[in-house]
């Protein structure tokens, strides 16, 4: 058990030394920042199919990095991340669906709209959730059954008087015909909209690494380890597990955003029972705690998954899974935390 | 493809020049200090990344044509495995069918110009009657009755010989290649399915689709890539959409034929059991509109979530409106489970539908008799008697002999593929866009069910109907039928894509004479 | 007269779908803690088991015993290779368990196609004036409350239940006092799981056996279990069921099968927002202590 930012948390931390210090990044934030660097190279020469593809598997990773803040550092296991995801979309959906008279606006509108209605969610449902003290293992489950709901809802949304403005929810069969990202007078598809899911996609890593090389960060690995005693040194465990919640929402939420600005359509069973599994299974896989871990889980699985599927792979399940109970059952803490354990022991 | 190859000469030439180089005895080369292996692996690697490489960029850049394809690719996407595997594959195998026959030189009847075009076979009198008019009298007499006129039902014996010699083996030369991944039951794979497919793969032609979510998750990719796309199964109607052809039956075909039958004989009273979804709801519109046209009325509605299965308090509701027919709109696996709990139940209620029994063979999954005295207005079941529907059985299970059952959609798969081919033929070009010009001349094609005619404007089939009877033993027996019934929704709402390309699908809330039926209605 | 057994009838297979969705799943994860997302798939390889073994000619009630007998052993199986590994890190275990019911689910459908033989729904229907009714479920209302009352029998009135009790109250302690606690976690998940089988085919009539049938039950399932919570498990399992089918048979009575499933949902929301640990803590505060 890691111990040490505990015994940080113990000392008074002096005023000088402020949230977040550049040198408490670690070996592995260098790591994926290499990683990031040749995803831009491979994203140049690549064609513009392949770059589109690309661009939906780098899209899932922001929604992957709020799991693993939330669930591999503070502890808090949540099946509701593709809810988030698919409110973000909608709403994006909605609002940029209809500025129909100034694209770059309806575009921007959205996202901001998606982000906003991914937070707001976050926080009704995340104080509803934590300021009522329910037990650890209630809190996937019950974050399922909220997934659920809306993807029971949005699916019985077909008829014509289910519309915001001129936007038709779809029901099951979708909404559809969502405005692409619309920037500098241009449309984004291909390779122009490959670089644009990237920088928003390292933005938002960044976010996350500020995050959780802080003292924001220590307190959430403190209340995995054990909340009470965190309580008992003063600190608010609800409102950490809220914020965190929040921001891992939001997160979700920016994947949901480029979801949609990348197919221009979104489904009620994007929040359904196997979607809300899958970042469960991408952070699980790459180690919980490790970022790297979790980027590289999260895009290989996608790879993979798809490669089966296309191939026409009848085992593609049934290799998925037993890769899951591998993973799970090497004792390791998934493999990039060996490695990123060989490179030094602030892991 | 010739870029593979001209990778494979590189790699091998390098090779050949690293071995002149190798120490014969440790297999290393000296000056790097890496065993012979690992060199290879990385040249190779480095060499064929960049060959790949330059080669995407140059196929990506749109300047340079792709060299001319070997084959004719129909890009064919349907659920494989997941919920809905028992449709996609029945689909699957029926795609497999005719791509089959096109390579092996046969295709169906059938030409351009309407019905009564190039090859369209009508129906032959094998021993019609002969008549006689006596103008005085104003009466048409019988000379001579001409014999039997209910052989298997059908008063003129029908040509059987849909399947004819197509004069080439393959298309144009070509041949036919089936590419067809599993969609899983899984919209998002759908979409990146399906954009691997028109621009990766660059298919001719794109067959896929079995909900309403999965044709709607790929139309916006089909439309942004041009793509020519057929979309073989039943649905709730509207789609107009000019890269689109809708092949598969919808309400005005089915629905109408149906609560007619059923209000003529069974009684006016009729409750709608439908899936909480936009297939279900909107079917549901209809029944609900038209009932009462028919001089019927819908004494309630219960729609029922996809993911239910337990019909208890359905069963309850139904029992307590007492209805004369129950109309049965139940999508899916866990849905289909209506039929032995409500026969356990002991309800007793004629039932109609306009999707079951057809795709999902529930007749014979499950045991009498849940399904007995249901009716279905369907457009095609493997158990259609005639001559030509008995050989194209034959054949498919020939093919097939573990398959379950040849469904609906399965048959709508089998001849629209049949039509592409026979289009491309006349076009003399797979090139998308004269292909579309070319199918929109008003073709009609001999299918298992009939002659089918595919509407310039609309892009959608006429069918043959016929009213399917199940009794206490899910024996199915043909009590009505309609030779064509057109797809007249998108025309009245003034659809003409030849005319005024869209790209969208109507609801009846956009249809002015609804509203005005359920006052008409009301009166 | 006929309303009112009719509602009753409702509510009484609504609880009933409830209870046996559960039953499999209170025991797993109401008393050894493990988020098993197979159990769905645990109760779909019952079924087949059924429907294998009916349409050899075996009797249906004994089908049901064989299934809950195999599902056992599976379970010990399950749980000697994979499960034990995992307790105190539930969350590992849940994903272990998903991986698993992928396995199961598409190997299934690899194996056997998409899907079984149905088996038919036994005893036919009776009336009371025009309402008509399944004899079954009310077999299966039955079956469910025998078999609460089976678990309670075992766990409150023998030496297994007062063994078992101890181990998942203080595992260490348990152990200190001579229990074999290991032994106590393998024979409760082989139980679970054996129940899950039982449930499995007793559902089978019901429904389409197919690969992919475990779904429907999973979040019922979940839902029962958290609502009812792990201070008693016969009284959560009895309470949950009951207060579920309370929030969901008049909803869908009045707008729908939709709105009743929400309702439902939402009341579980709220019960576990009042009482965080879940209604038997409850029950146990008010009556049983």
């Amino acid at each position: 058990m890691d111990t040490a930012p505990l015994a940080e948390l113990a000392q008074p931390i002096p005023k000088a030394q402020g949230f977040f210090m550049f040198k408490r990044l670690k070996v592995e934030d260098y790591l994926v920042a290499t990683l990031w660097i040749a995803v831009a190279v491979y994203g140049s020469v690549i064609s513009d199919y392949s770059a589109s593809t690309a661009a939906f598997y780098i899209l899932n990773v922001p929604m992957a990095l709020g799991l693993a803040m939330l669930w591999g550092i503070a502890g808090v296991l949540s099946f509701g991340q593709v809810a988030f995801f698919g409110l973000a979309g909608y709403t994006y959906g909605i609002i940029a669906g209809n500025i129909v008279s100034n694209l770059a606006l309806a575009s921007v509108a959205g996202v901001v709209g998606g982000l906003a209605a991914a937070l707001v969610l976050a926080l009704v449902f995340g104080y509803f959730l934590f300021y009522g003290r329910v037990e650890a293992w209630i809190v996937p489950i019950v974050t399922l059954v909220m997934t659920l709901i809306l993807a029971t809802f949005m699916g019985q949304t077909a008829g014509y008087e289910w519309k915001v403005g001129q936007v038709l929810l779809g029901g099951y069969n979708g909404m559809t015909n969502i405005p692409p990202m619309h920037v500098w007078g241009v449309d984004l598809f291909g390779r122009p909209l490959f670089y644009y899911v990237l920088a928003v996609v390292v933005v938002a890593w960044l976010l996350t690494v500020v995050c959780l090389r802080s003292s924001f960060g220590d307190v959430l690995v403190a209340l995995r380890e054990d909340s009470l005693r965190t309580e008992l040194f003063g600190h608010d465990v609800r409102l950490m597990q809220l914020l965190c919640f929040s921001v891992a929402a939001i997160l979700a939420g920016v994947s949901g955003v480029l979801y949609v600005q990348w197919g221009n359509y979104i489904t009620p069973d994007s929040m359904g029972l196997l979607q809300a599994t899958l970042p469960v299974v991408w952070v699980a896989v790459g180690g919980r705690t490790s970022l790297l871990g979790v980027v590289i889980s999260t895009l290989a699985l996608n790879v993979l998954s798809f490669q089966l599927s296309s191939s026409g792979n009848q085992y593609a399940f049934v290799i998925l899974g037993a890769l899951l109970v591998v993973a799970m059952v090497v004792p390791t803490f998934g493999w990039s935390q060996r490695v990123a354990a060989v490179f030094g022991r602030r892991g | 493809m010739s870029e593979e190859s001209n990778d494979e000469n590189k790699i091998e030439k390098i090779t050949n020049e690293v071995d002149s180089n190798v120490d014969r005895e440790s297999g290393e080369i000296p000056e790097l200090g890496l065993s012979r292996r690992d060199f290879l692996k990385g040249a190779s690697g480095v060499v064929a990344g960049s060959m790949i490489g330059g080669g995407m960029l140059i196929k990506g850049a749109p300047a340079i044509a792709a060299p001319e394809s070997k084959t004719v690719d129909i890009g064919f996407i349907e659920d494989l495995s997941g919920n809905l595997a028992i449709y996609g594959l029945q689909k699957y195998h029926a795609a497999q069918l005719a791509v089959a026959e096109i390579n092996q030189g046969l295709t169906l009847a059938g030409g351009p110009v309407g019905v009564g075009g190039f090859a369209s076979m009508g129906q032959q009198a094998k021993k019609p009657p002969l008549v006689k008019l006596n103008p005085g009298s104003g009466e048409i007499e019988t000379v001579d009755d001409g014999g039997d006129a209910t052989e298997s039902g059908i008063l003129y014996g029908e040509a059987d010989d849909i399947l004819i010699d197509s004069g080439e083996k393959g298309l144009l030369g070509k041949e036919v290649n089936l590419m067809a991944p599993d969609g899983q039951s899984n919209n998002r794979l759908w979409q990146q399915l399906s954009r691997k497919l028109i621009q990766q793969d660059k298919v001719d032609v794109l067959v896929a689709g079995f909900t309403s979510a999965e044709r709607e998750a790929i139309r916006p990719i089909v439309d942004r890539s041009k793509q020519l796309y057929f979309y073989t199964n039943q649905y709730e109607g509207g789609v107009a959409d000019e890269f689109t052809f809708c092949t598969g039956a919808v309400c005005e075909q089915q629905v109408i034929p149906v609560v007619q039958y059923m209000v003529e004989n069974y009684g006016p009273r009729g409750f709608t059991i439908a899936a909480d979804y936009n297939f279900g709801q909107l079917t549901a519109a209809w029944v609900r509109a038209y009932t009462p046209l028919v001089g019927g009325e819908i004494v309630g509605e219960e729609f029922v979530p996809l993911s239910v299965s337990q019909f208890s308090q359905v069963i309850s509701k139904v029992q307590s409106a007492k209805p004369d027919w129950v109309m049965t709109l139940l999508v899916g696996q866990n849905q289909s489970n209506y039929y032995p709990q409500a026969a356990a139940a002991g309800l007793k209620f004629p039932m109609a539908s306009t999707i079951n029994m057809a795709q999902g063979y529930e007749h014979l999954r499950f045991n009498t008799p849940s399904l007995a005295r249901m009716h279905n207005a369907v457009n095609y079941m493997a158990e259609i008697p005639t001559a030509r529907n008995k050989a194209f059985v034959k054949r498919f299970f020939k093919m097939f002999p573990k398959d379950p059952y040849l469904g609906q959609m399965a048959q709508n798969t089998y001849f629209s593929i049949h039509l592409y081919a026979k289009a491309v033929r006349l076009a003399g070009t797979t090139d998308q866009e004269t292909v579309r010009k070319v199918l929109e001349s008003g073709w009609v094609v001999e299918a298992p069910e009939g002659a089918v005619f595919l509407e310039p404007g609309t892009h959608h089939a006429s069918h043959y109907i016929r009213m399917a009877k199940a009794d206490e033993d899910h024996n199915i027996s043909f009590v009505r039928d309609w030779p064509t019934i057109e797809a007249w929704w998108l025309q009245r709402l003034g659809v003409n894509l030849v005319r005024h390309p869209e790209h969208k699908q109507y609801t009846p809330q956009e249809d002015q004479f609804f509203p005005m039926l359920q006052k008409m209605a009301s009166k | 007269m006929e309303s009112v057994l009719s509602v009753l009838y409702q509510f009484g297979t609504n609880a009933a779908f409830l209870l046996l969705s559960a039953i499999g799943l209170i025991v797993i994860l109401g008393m050894m803690n493990i988020i098993n997302l197979a159990h769905g798939e645990l109760m779909m390889i019952g079924a087949y088991v059924a429907s294998f073994l009916y349409h050899s000619g075996v009797p249906f009630a004994a089908c049901v015993v064989a299934s809950f007998l195999a599902l056992a052993l599976a379970g010990v199986v399950l749980e000697r290779l994979l499960i034990r590994r995992f307790y105190g890190r539930e969350l590992q275990a849940l994903v272990v368990t998903w991986g698993v019911s992928l396995i199961l689910a598409q190997g299934m459908l690899l194996l056997f196609g998409p899907f079984l033989a149905s088996i038919p729904i036994p005893f036919g229907s009776g009336a009371v004036g025009a309402f008509s009714f399944s004899w079954y479920w009310i077999a299966l209302i039955a079956i469910s409350l025998l078999l609460v009352a089976g678990l309670w029998f075992l766990y409150y009135r023998t030496a297994f239940g007062l063994r078992a009790r101890a181990t998942m109250q203080e595992r260490e302690m348990a152990r200190a006092l001579g229990v074999r606690t290991g032994r106590v976690y393998m024979l409760t998940f082989a139980l679970g799981s054996g129940l899950a089988g039982l449930a499995g085919a007793l559902m089978a009539p019901t429904t389409t056996i197919a690969p992919y049938m475990g779904q429907q039950y999973v979040a019922p399932a979940f839902i029962t279990v958290v609502t009812g919570g792990s201070a008693n498990v016969i009284a959560g399992a009895l309470g949950s069921t009951g207060f579920l089918s309370l929030a969901e048979t008049p909803f869908t009575i009045w707008f729908g099968t939709f709105i009743g499933i929400v309702a439902m949902l939402l009341a579980s929301l709220v019960l576990i927002r009042l009482l965080p640990k879940g209604l038997s803590e409850w029950i146990q505060r008010r009556w049983l202590s």
